[in-house]
């Protein structure tokens, strides 16, 4: 039996290791929190999910709240006029439903899961000296720790690397009884509500500890009003502080606040952090040699809600080159193919998302115009979400834009 | 809105088996030595398995054998999965670490 290390329990360490351990891998994972721990700790995502990364769950039996968790069916956008109101206002529906099921529900489940299905979970916060000897016991070892310490391990790959500082000032808190937006009372979605030259707020439904929820995610241009949370308020102040910025930028959504509460007492989340694409080998003072995964080689801003659907991408990718290796070694060359079979499908995630961190081009701009009047390029690009590789073919260049727009408008 | 408020812990059925929780002062033993399967291991952990044949702590197999406490700890979840050594309980199994949560709580600024 092949030996496989997996370091870090979130999305993609989890997944990976569920799917090895179904094909008989003897598989390890080292997770800094017990499932105890995650439950209790704070909120760490939005960790929304498309219908073709949610599929990679289900192919691997770990949809377990998949009945629970509310149906996403759409993606709206909404851009502030300077008067108040907006400018677009318009939904995109999905074909395939997206979830966010919250990821100290998710993680700690599915590290008990994966006990249950006979891989090893070894709790301790591994660090470089743990890794020299391991890499000696195992046939691979995976980094999949997020955007943590070890990523020092893997080199910045400046050609890939458009950023230096981080682009958005973040801030997320979970609430209970949200209203539905008038319009659609009885469909969920994801709601994009862009301020010029402020930032972003996300709306997103989900399935937390206490049961259905609302995430308010604003993404806050650095320097600019959003960006006020240096203070680290605690949580009642967090969301009376995200209501009042609500109140002010993005009326219509405060409108849906007037009674909600926070869903717990770790229900907030600030930070920030600078898009970036590492080399995917680290190598080890000795000389061992690790793989790195998701968050740790492809960390992309959290404004096109990709993180979690890349790091399912990633999981399904690199089973795939784990078991179409066999018994061969799974040597450096090895590692640099994994990583960029992934990489195929995820520099388009990443051009798309460095892209969106800019002021829209013209182009840009007529698709979403064109958008609130043809639900079908809405559709386009709300499926996107869920398959951004479409996007290349209408999304960015000018003269695709014009053909695709011609052909779906009448003359 | 707020009707489906769920307790996730009955998703997965409750644990079918121990979690081997290996804090630093947690104490494992060989029950029933073998010189045999001893032989068998891997040089480290067949170091480890002669050394905690006397009752002794995670903390004090890592020093005393020099190998850092990550080591330790997968190759006392390996031995302990085959049955090879004892891991003993330690009460607190289900407690915060709070120190990981600060360390956590200070991780944020980088999220
Ligand atoms: C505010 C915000 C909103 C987001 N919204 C979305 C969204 O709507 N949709 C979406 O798809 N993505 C979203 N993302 C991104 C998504 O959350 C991440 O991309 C995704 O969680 C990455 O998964 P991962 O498995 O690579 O890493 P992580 O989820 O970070 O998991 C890494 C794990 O490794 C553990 N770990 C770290 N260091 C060590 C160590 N030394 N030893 C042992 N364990 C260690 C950590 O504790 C953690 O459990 C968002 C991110 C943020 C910050």
């Amino acid at each position: 039996m092949r030996k496989v290390l997996i370091v870090g329990a979130g999305q993609a360490g989890l997944q990976l290791a569920l799917g090895l351990v179904g094909h008989d891998y003897d598989v390890t994972v080292m997770s800094a929190r017990t499932p105890e721990e995650i439950r209790g700790g704070r909120v760490m995502s939005t960790q929304c999910m498309f219908g073709p990364a949610l599929q990679h769950e289900r192919d691997l039996g770990l949809n377990l709240w998949e009945a629970q968790a509310p149906r996403v069916e759409g993606i709206g956008l909404s851009v502030a006029a300077p008067d108040g109101g907006r400018a677009l206002d318009w939904l995109g529906r999905l074909d395939a439903y997206a979830q966010s099921v919250d990821q100290r529900v998710k993680m700690a489940g599915w590290l008990e899961l994966l006990e249950d299905r006979g891989a090893k979970v070894v709790y301790h916060g591994v660090t470089t000296s743990d890794l020299d000897p391991l890499t000696g016991l195992y046939d691979l070892v995976v980094i999949a720790a997020g955007k943590g310490e070890l990523v020092q391990l893997f080199d910045r790959d400046p050609g890939r690397s458009p950023y230096r500082t981080p682009q958005r000032v973040l801030s997320v808190v979970y609430v209970h009884g949200m209203e539905p937006r008038p319009e659609h009372p009885d469909l969920r979605a994801v709601r994009f509500n862009a301020v010029p030259g402020v930032g972003e707020l996300f709306v997103i439904p989900a399935h937390t500890l206490s049961g259905d929820c609302d995430i308010l995610f604003f993404e806050g241009l650095p320097g600019g009003p959003l960006d006020c949370w240096d203070d680290r308020p605690d949580p009642a102040e967090h969301l009376d502080r995200t209501l009042s910025l609500m109140r002010r930028y993005v009326p219509w959504e405060h409108d849906r606040c007037r009674a909600v509460e926070l869903t717990d007492d770790r229900a907030t989340l600030v930070g920030s952090y600078a898009p970036v694409v590492r080399r995917p080998v680290g190598v080890l003072p000795a000389g061992g040699r690790v793989l790195g995964m998701a968050d740790v080689v492809v960390a992309n801003d959290p404004l096109t809600g990709q993180g979690s659907n890349n790091a399912a991408k990633c999981a399904a990718s690199y089973l795939d080159s784990v078991l179409a290796r066999g018994d061969e070694p799974f040597d450096e060359e090895w590692m640099h193919g994994a990583f960029e079979a992934y990489w195929e499908y995820a520099r388009h995630v990443t051009f798309w998302t460095n892209a969106m961190l800019q002021p829209p081009p013209e182009h840009v701009m007529r698709i979403f115009g064109t958008a609130a009047r043809v639900p079908a390029v809405a559709d386009r690009f709300a499926n996107a979400f869920g398959d951004p590789t479409d996007l290349e073919k209408w999304f960015f260049d000018p003269a695709l834009t014009d053909r695709y727009l011609a052909s779906v408008t009448p003359a | 809105m707020r009707s489906t408020r769920v307790r996730p812990y009955a998703i997965t059925r409750g644990r079918t088996r121990p979690r081997h929780l290996l804090l630093v002062e947690t104490l494992v033993s060989v029950p029933n030595y073998d010189p045999q399967a001893s032989a068998q291991l891997m040089p480290e952990a067949q170091a480890l398995y002669e050394r905690a044949r006397q009752r002794t702590s995670v903390a004090e197999l890592s020093a005393a054998l020099d190998i850092p406490l990550g080591v330790i700890r997968v190759l006392l979840s390996d031995l302990a999965s085959q049955d090879m050594v004892y891991i003993h309980p330690t009460g607190h199994e289900y407690q915060y670490d709070l120190q990981l949560l600060e360390r956590i709580l200070d991780g944020l600024k980088g999220v």
